[in-house]
């Protein structure tokens, strides 16, 4: 349903990815892993072309594209299939929270206004904000923004959705509720690629982990089979620290 | 010099001058207008990085931030008609007020397109990749996007530079246009009261500039209603958000 085949990407001469191979199953919920640095973020970019890669092939359902020729129709064609959540949400500032989530329906799908601003109540009501509609990005929590930030991806109805660290920048109080929603939407079967260092909800919510290392996979699987018997000397260290650290912070 | 000081005298130049309002604020308004153009056209190559284009830019925006306003009059007053002369365009004939609004436009032009880039700059990065990622093409994410915001961004550098331009027609006289200024020099010379011509003067410019200030207060105001917060809100969690350390549910990267 999705697959990436040796995607690789250079920021001038410094190659943050490497060859990168990965499928995803339709209604899968990945989770990705790895230290600061790895090409967590770059990868989950390429996906969404919102960083060119320099080589490899990007497929997203039926649609193909070869990275190294790819031109401004693949590129609106790769965007249209997956949404993005940000990790500093990039809600459109000058809108309400109802625009922000009309906004790609009205604008790139060109729905009718009635019919988006139906959608979009429904979505937000399902990320638990029916009551925000018109309240702007400043007037809401953090917690609340990447609410509208989720509603905004799945407004679109995309074929896969890209988090991006979606909690780190809340308040620890406000994680929760923000899980709770990508918890809920990864039950109803849409198809999500998660960049996160919440192990325990990586480990309870995904069903496909992969563990990245200077830009390369360097190990993937179940989540059983990753956290409880990781082959890699990587993979075990770097869960060794993580929940070591997890531990000392409690 | 002149005569002694009438408190009447003011009272009766005012209307005198007023009927040259007019031609002030046309100055102002023409200049604002072909500024925009200018500033824009300007800003476009450094926006964009541009190669040749930009340093062109540059250099231009230099030099009219960086000399008099009354330098720059003189050099288009005198310079542009002999520049014209080289192709045998003759402009002696033209109207003074044609080179006064030509030297504004040019130094408006730079100041607005420096204002234009500081807006478009000031809208996040993050915003125009979250547009690209819902599927915006770049007219789409520049216009209902960051045009906006800027526009919002910029009100308070356009007062500025309004309020700083009205001002500066004054200098207009200096080549002879006849606008407030210039008609408050024959109305001095005509009646030797030149103190009260600058009262009077002053009253005028002092409060179009207020009425100015605060017609672009409320415009911004309105512009910039998304920034409000409500009260319930407030900045605690927003402060909170930016110092406030993960405690327990998130998990700090190692390395
Ligand atoms: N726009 C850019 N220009 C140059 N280098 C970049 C750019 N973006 C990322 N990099 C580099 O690419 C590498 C991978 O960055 P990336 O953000 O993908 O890592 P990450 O795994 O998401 O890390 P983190 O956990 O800290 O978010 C880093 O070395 C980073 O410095
Ligand atoms: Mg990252």
């Amino acid at each position: 349903m999705i697959k990436l085949s040796r995607i690789s990407k250079s920021f001038g001469k410094n190659q943050v990815l490497k060859d990168i191979t990965l499928s995803v199953e339709k209604g899968e919920v990945v989770v990705i892993l790895g230290p600061s640095g790895s090409g967590k973020t770059t990868l989950l970019r390429c996906l969404n072309y919102l960083e060119r890669p320099n080589d490899g092939t990007i497929a997203i359902g039926d649609y193909t594209v070869d990275c190294k020729h790819a031109g401004k129709k693949d590129i609106h064609q790769l965007r249209q299939k997956s949404a993005m959540v940000f990790q500093h949400y990039n809600l459109f500032k000058h809108k309400t929270a109802l625009e922000n989530v009309m906004e790609g329906l009205v604008i790139v799908q060109k729905l009718p206004k009635e019919e988006a601003r139906k959608r979009s109540v429904e979505v937000l009501e399902k990320v638990g904000l029916g009551a925000k509609l018109d309240a702007y990005p400043s007037q809401l929590s953090g917690g609340q923004q990447q609410r509208v930030g989720i509603a905004r991806a799945l407004a679109l109805n995309p074929e896969v959705i890209l988090f991006d660290e979606p909690t780190s920048a809340l308040d620890p109080e406000l994680v929760g509720e923000v899980l709770d929603v990508i918890r809920k939407i990864a039950n109803e079967g849409i198809t999500m690629i998660v960049v996160t260092h919440e192990m325990s909800f990586a480990r309870e919510v995904s069903n496909h982990v992969v563990f990245m290392d200077g830009g390369v996979i360097v190990e993937e699987g179940k989540p059983n089979e990753l956290f409880g018997a990781p082959k890699e000397e990587r993979t075990k260290q770097f869960l060794k620290r993580i929940t070591s650290d997890w531990v000392y912070n409690i | 010099m002149g005569k002694k000081f009438d408190i009447n005298y003011v009272l009766d130049f005012i209307p005198k001058l007023l009927s040259y309002l007019d031609i002030t604020l046309f100055i102002v308004t023409a200049s604002l207008v072909f500024g925009l153009l200018i500033g824009f056209l300007v800003a476009l190559p450094r926006m964009y990085n541009v190669p040749v284009l930009k340093r062109v830019s540059q250099v231009y925006v230099s030099f009219f931030r960086g000399t008099p306003i009354l330098i720059q009059l003189f050099l288009v007053y005198y310079g542009v008609p002999e520049l014209f002369k080289l192709v045998n365009i003759d402009l002696s004939r033209t109207d003074v007020l044609v080179f006064v609004i030509l030297s504004y436009s040019l130094h408006s032009g730079a100041f607005i397109s420096e204002g234009i880039r500081a807006a478009v700059n000031g809208v996040e990065r993050g915003q125009v990749e979250a547009a690209y990622s819902v599927g915006m093409n770049g007219f789409q994410a520049f216009t209902r996007i960051i045009l906006p915001q800027a526009l919002a961004i910029s009100v308070p550098i356009f007062a500025n530079l309004t309020i700083a331009n009205l001002k500066d027609t004054s200098l207009a006289f200096t080549l002879g246009a006849m606008e407030m200024t210039g008609k408050s020099q024959t109305l001095g010379t005509a009646t030797q009261h030149f103190i009260e011509t600058y009262i009077a003067l002053s009253l005028i410019y002092f409060v179009i500039s207020t009425v100015l200030e605060r017609a672009f207060h409320y415009v911004e105001r309105r512009l910039l209603k998304h920034e409000k917060q409500l009260v319930q809100h407030g900045h605690r969690s927003r402060k909170r958000s930016l110092w406030g350390k993960p405690l327990v549910t998130r998990i700090e990267e190692g390395g």
